[in-house]
């Protein structure tokens, strides 16, 4: 494939991952509703694991291969996160029957 | 695994697939109920999936819509399934002060995004192939440079730990019986 006509630049896939990155924080930060917070996070996680597959590709030989290793993780913690996750989710809407992220500010008072 | 595309044709592959990764991420922030946004979720990792095999990383790609699309977004969407109330369409999605800080994360996107595009990255002739045999060698390596099968061994312990809190938060009491009906659910977490 040749380089100088490509679209599927690099620096066009960062920039692809930092776009993915701001709208996951974006959703993170203002959605009341706690379910799209998480959303908001995995999509975060997401465009991470974006940015590493893409920089993997500068690389050549061995390093090229780790920059796919660490999102094998990345994935396999964010698995462990979600669980971990839902189960809060479920044990706060049982405590407060509601899932608008303002009804849990007891830390606040 | 995915044969060698000509670059218009990539070309116009990267292009689609990053135009819906966006507006899945898009359709995200502004779905009102939970499970809408999940469903965009899931567009976005399969598009994401689908650059990923674009990269050269068919191995991440398959495991991108294993994991995310498959494991990871069938426990979300079964948890609001589990929770949906009716009401949950009748909560406003943002209030003034959180549109406010959204200029924030768009900022912080615009900054991120000028240096990558400004930052000369070139793409590496040498790079390897992602396909699991090189992955598997590479992560069970023993000699010189080796020492990710540890990291594999925690993550599983970490997983299984994972599992094992997530049963602990998620049951009503811990001495109770499951099958025996809880009676006090409204005092419960105060």
């Amino acid at each position: 494939m040749d380089t100088e006509t490509s679209l599927m630049t690099p620096a066009a896939v960062q920039v692809l991952a930092a776009m993915l990155f701001g709208l996951g924080l974006t959703v993170a930060v203002i959605r009341r509703n706690i379910f799209i917070v998480l959303m908001g996070i995995e999509l975060m996680l997401n465009a991470v694991n974006l940015s590493f597959v893409g920089f993997s590709r500068t690389l050549a030989g061995d390093a090229s291969l780790l920059g796919m290793l660490a999102p094998l993780f990345t994935i396999a913690i964010a698995a462990a996160e979600a669980c971990v996750g839902l189960a809060m989710v479920i044990l706060l809407v049982r405590g407060k029957d509601s899932i608008d992220a303002d009804a849990f500010s007891a830390m606040k008072e | 695994m995915f044969p060698e595309l000509n670059t218009t044709i990539a070309n116009i592959y990267f292009g689609g697939l990053a135009i819906a990764a966006l507006c899945c991420a898009i359709g995200v922030l502004t779905s009102r109920h939970p499970l809408n946004a999940a469903v965009l979720l899931i567009g976005a990792m399969l598009s994401l999936s689908g650059i990923y095999a674009l990269l050269d990383a068919p191995f991440m790609a398959v495991v991108q819509v294993l994991v995310y699309a498959g494991a990871v977004m069938m426990l979300v969407v079964f948890v609001i399934m589990v929770l949906n109330r009716a009401r949950d369409y009748m909560l406003p999605r943002f209030d003034a002060w959180s549109v406010a800080t959204a200029a924030a994360p768009l900022a912080l996107t615009a900054m991120l995004a000028f240096s990558m595009a400004k930052h000369p990255l070139a793409g590496s002739a040498g790079a390897v192939r992602g396909e699991p045999e090189p992955i598997a060698a590479r992560m069970f390596a023993m000699g010189d440079g080796g020492g990710w099968w540890l990291l594999f061994v925690a993550v599983g312990v970490t997983l299984l730990v994972a599992v094992v809190g997530a049963v602990l938060l998620a049951k009503r009491t811990l001495d109770t019986p499951a099958e025996e009906p809880v009676k006090e659910e409204a005092g419960h977490g105060h």
